[in-house]
């Protein structure tokens, strides 16, 4: 099939072509507490090509997409490549050439048994101790072994399978009739048996405290500890305003070699992307477009190193290397995590949708359980929301020495935030 | 004009139905959902421009469900053969086999549900289109946008960048079992308008969106909404931080429906009364809100993105009112949740495309209009805020929690504006309170149907939601 695409392609006579061929054979199962309420399998093939064509003496570059059917017949593809090289005339874009073959470096590569890791969940799921107070409502396994090929005119022609797999968990706790429940989407390449029965353990616990928890109090301003993945969200502010795409369309004016907060009171932080990480669902030797992945630091001590981001807008800052980051580690902490928990403070475990918007700094968060520790007690609190801008609570925030790790991201185990808007309910 | 059906789906159809009776040897229960959708997406800025042909619910294949005593299964593929139904059928029973083994091995017990109804039922339906994406006059949509992007640049003195987005996609969709025949095709479009703007190193994005249910012909609205962008951006670069705290709100219609959407749209998808995850299930027939609620879900309540005429399980569209005058009517259901309730199922089994599995989702979700004029809701606030724009929700249907992000609020005062513009906001509060406390209801209304409605974090579908201006009372932060 990709044969008959390449041969169509090059009689198209167009400029340049990529293709991404991606097979998933996946396997999937939902449970209604631990009663299988649908089993499923996915068997499929997505081909997309994007072409792309010089126009005017060579002044733009156009391009244009789509998808083409696996089953599509040698007329049918002939059609859709005519069409897309028409298309990719119609629009105008600063000609880049795409990614010449580079040889990324060896990995190790086991054999992927998509029955085994499923059955890993299973099992996983089903020995987390429940108790009367807290249990689990229902689970949805998803595992697949995917197999990625890259071409494109210029000689990439790269091929790598990985696992890719996510377990979704919804956690109720109850008391005196009242029942809450806890959400859980974990992402991985395989089943980690341990890291899901750590924070499905601690998810309960969480219950039990909501469920005791008091009106969270109009603090105005609070120190905040984040301590769960929410964390990524803060550390993905500062990769996506290292994307050259960001930096190119001016969303970030983020410069190589300059600070990127304009003074910086707290822990100034590191970020690098990394080629792999222990069992993350994005460790790839190639990024999406056949480049190779290296181990790059993109931000040290609060300066901007690197920017990375697709050929596209990577070319047009002059970078030759850069590549699309698929891990990232974050690091830069002065402190043990327990000096940073000396003081008052709020610590917020459990959001409804805590977000960071990485193009104005806004972040958000409605409170479902938060600690407040006030110095000399803890009290579990719920409602009321944080507010803020990452334009300015970057300046003061301090890591802890110790990491953890969430899929693709390893981040400080916590993270404290100084000043950030606290709107309680009390 | 009528969009016209997909010839690859017609070609499909004898093998589907050759690959259903194989399978009816083995199987209590077979259906077959086909799709071949295709699409049209253009987006213009200042500095990066594409043309493709992929948007949010752009696919083709075919996704198989059986049922053998109780236990339901899936298989998703895109490379059947019509012309081999037997080695589908093959391999689809070989590897639930495997699966079965599996699940033995792990000892697991099954939540055995009947095999659902095959009533005789065929439907042929070709809706109307002015334009079709794939058929689109591509090259003067690619430079109507541009010349768009351009001319919003000249409207303000901060902005640095002027995006379009204009993405129409034909769905067709068919679904056989021994005994149904339904084949769908309709066109809907949508398409936004972004400026952004920044000043001294702060950067505020403004957006209006157009979307309906119709062909590339309803991009020719994106004008008007790029001059509004562009006004919200620059505006909200002068806007202030809210001071924390209850306030009286007005929500415009575009806030009226994020509201249903979270309030009493995730709370009443009722394949979570199944897993007892959602707290409505105990109120059906209890007020929810006040006298002035009154809300509409269902694929024909509304012409736009998702108004489909039968949904991804073979059951026909509906219009359900879920609360009346306050009272919580009834939920919306999917088939196979209804066969576990003992309910008929409402037409809302989605799938975010043929390779995931079938939820209870959302279509149009709508509260009614009222009586009230804007201008008495305005003058009736001592102090508090006008919200516009939505950015995104968050439902807890278990407790009855919601979260909306909002885009800015104008402030009343004593009935009127003050000028003074706060963004951005985040309302938080209790479901029952925000609608207990609707006081007031205006005349019009509108339904937005350009973004997207995830289940948890996953399984993205298209929906739409709106309502009129509504008074009521809320945290804001």
């Amino acid at each position: 099939m990709l044969d008959t695409i390449v041969k169509l392609l090059n009689e198209a006579g167009v400029t340049a072509w990529e293709i991404r061929d991606v097979k998933t054979r996946g396997w999937e199962f939902y449970f209604i507490r631990h009663a299988l309420d649908q089993n499923r399998v996915r068997d499929v093939e997505h081909i997309t090509v994007q072409v792309y064509q010089l126009i005017e003496d060579g002044a733009w570059l156009g391009t244009a997409s789509c998808e083409l059917a696996p089953t599509a017949q040698e007329a049918e593809l002939r059609t859709q490549i005519a069409d897309l090289a028409y298309r990719a005339t119609l629009v105008k874009n600063k000609p880049y050439s795409l990614r010449a073959p580079e040889e990324a470096e060896a990995a190790a590569q086991a054999p992927i048994d998509v029955d085994a890791i499923a059955a890993d969940f299973i099992r996983t799921v089903r020995e987390i101790p429940e108790t009367a107070g807290e249990d689990i409502n229902s689970y949805e396994i998803f595992v697949s072994a995917k197999t990625r090929r890259i071409l494109n005119s210029a000689g990439v022609d790269v091929t790598e399978s990985y696992p890719d797999s996510m377990l979704e968990v919804v956690v109720n706790a109850r008391r005196e009739g009242h029942e809450i429940e806890l959400y859980r989407n974990y992402t991985s390449g395989s089943c980690d048996t341990e890291g899901l029965r750590r924070d499905l353990l601690r998810t309960m616990r969480y219950g039990r405290d909501r469920l005791a928890a008091h009106p969270t109090p109009a603090l105005g301003t609070a120190d905040v500890l984040f301590t769960t993945s929410d964390a990524v969200s803060l550390y993905r502010y500062f990769a996506d305003r290292l994307n050259a795409s960001m930096v190119y369309r001016k969303l970030s004016d983020w410069r190589l070699g300059e600070p990127v907060a304009p003074d910086f009171r707290g822990d100034r932080p590191t970020l690098a992307a990394l080629r792999e990480l222990p069992n993350s669902s994005r460790n790839r030797r190639y990024d999406a477009e056949g480049a190779p992945i290296r181990d790059t630091v993109l931000l040290e001590n609060g300066v901007a190193r690197s920017y990375l981001g697709t050929r596209m807008f990577a070319s047009y800052l002059g970078l030759e290397h850069a590549f699309i980051p698929t891990n990232f580690a974050a690091s830069g902490g002065t402190h043990t995590e327990e000096e940073l928990r000396a003081g008052k403070y709020l610590e917020v475990v459990e959001f409804s949708d805590f977000q960071v918007d990485s193009a104005t700094g806004d972040l958000f968060g409605e409170i479902r359980l938060a600690y407040w520790h006030d110095g000399e007690t803890v009290t579990p609190v719920t409602g009321g929301s944080l507010s803020g801008s990452m334009l300015k609570l970057a300046e003061e925030m301090y890591l802890s020495r110790e990491s953890t790790q969430y899929d693709s991201w390893r981040v400080p185990a916590a993270t404290l935030v100084r000043g950030v808007t606290v709107t309680g309910v009390e | 004009m009528k969009a016209p059906f997909s010839a690859y789906l017609n070609s499909l159809r004898d093998g589907l139905r050759e690959l259903i009776a194989l399978l009816r040897r083995d199987y209590d229960y077979v259906s077959v959902l086909a799709t071949d959708s295709r699409g049209l997406a253009v987006r213009i800025t200042q500095r990066a421009r594409s043309v493709g042909s992929e948007t949010m619910t752009t696919e083709r294949g075919i996704v198989v469900r059986v049922c053998r005593d109780g236990q339901y299964s899936e298989y998703a593929l895109n490379t059947f053969d019509p012309a081999d139904p037997a080695r589908a059928a093959e391999e689809i029973c070989a590897a639930f086999a495997r699966q079965a083994a599996l699940l033995r091995a792990a000892g697991t017990g099954v939540f055995r549900t009947p095999a659902l109804d095959d009533e005789p039922l065929t439907l042929f339906v070709e809706k109307e289109t002015q334009e079709l994406p794939e058929t689109a006059d591509v090259r003067a949509l690619v430079e109507e946008l541009t010349a768009l992007s351009d001319r919003g640049m000249t409207l303000g003195k901060d902005l640095i960048d002027c995006m379009l987005r204009a993405e129409s996609t034909h769905v067709c969709k068919m679904f056989l079992t021994e005994k149904r025949d339904l084949r769908q095709s309709y066109v809907y479009s949508e398409g936004s308008a972004v400026a952004v703007a920044n000043r001294e190193g702060r950067t505020q994005i403004g957006y209006e969106s157009v979307s309906g249910l119709g062909g590339p012909e309803l991009f020719r609205g994106l004008g008007e909404k790029l001059e509004k962008a562009v006004e919200q951006a620059e505006e909200l670069l002068d806007a202030e931080r809210i001071e924390p705290g209850e306030y009286e709100i007005i929500t415009s219609p575009e806030v009226s429906g994020l509201i249903a959407h979270e309030a009493f749209g995730h709370g009443v998808e009722m394949d979570m009364f199944v897993k007892n995850r959602a707290l409505g299930r105990d109120y059906i027939g209890r007020r929810v809100g006040s006298e002035l609620v009154t809300m509409h879900e269902g694929a024909l309540c509304a012409e736009n993105v998702t108004s489909y005429a039968f949904d991804d399980e073979g059951t026909l569209a509906g219009d359900v009112v879920e609360i009346e005058e306050g009272i919580l009517r009834t939920g919306i259901c999917d088939a196979l949740s209804a066969l576990r309730l003992g309910v008929k199922p409402t037409g809302n089994g989605k799938r975010e495309n043929f390779e995931h599995k079938v939820y209870t989702r959302m279509t149009n979700t709508i509260f009614d209009s009222g009586e009230d004029t804007l201008e008495d809701m305005i003058a009736s606030v001592e102090h508090g805020y006008l919200l516009e724009g939505m950015e995104s929700g968050m439902e807890d249907p278990k407790h009855w929690g919601i979260q909306c992000i909002i885009k800015a609020g104008r402030e009343i005062r004593n009935g009127r504006f003050t000028g003074k513009l706060v963004a951005p906001i985040i309302m938080t509060g209790y479901v029952p309170d925000l609608l207990g406390n609707i006081s007031m209801r205006s005349r019009d209304r509108e339904v937005f149907g350009a973004g997207g409605c995830g289940k948890g974090y996953k399984e993205w579908v298209k929906v739409s939601d709106g309502g009129p201006y509504l008074k009521t009372k809320a945290r804001l932060g």
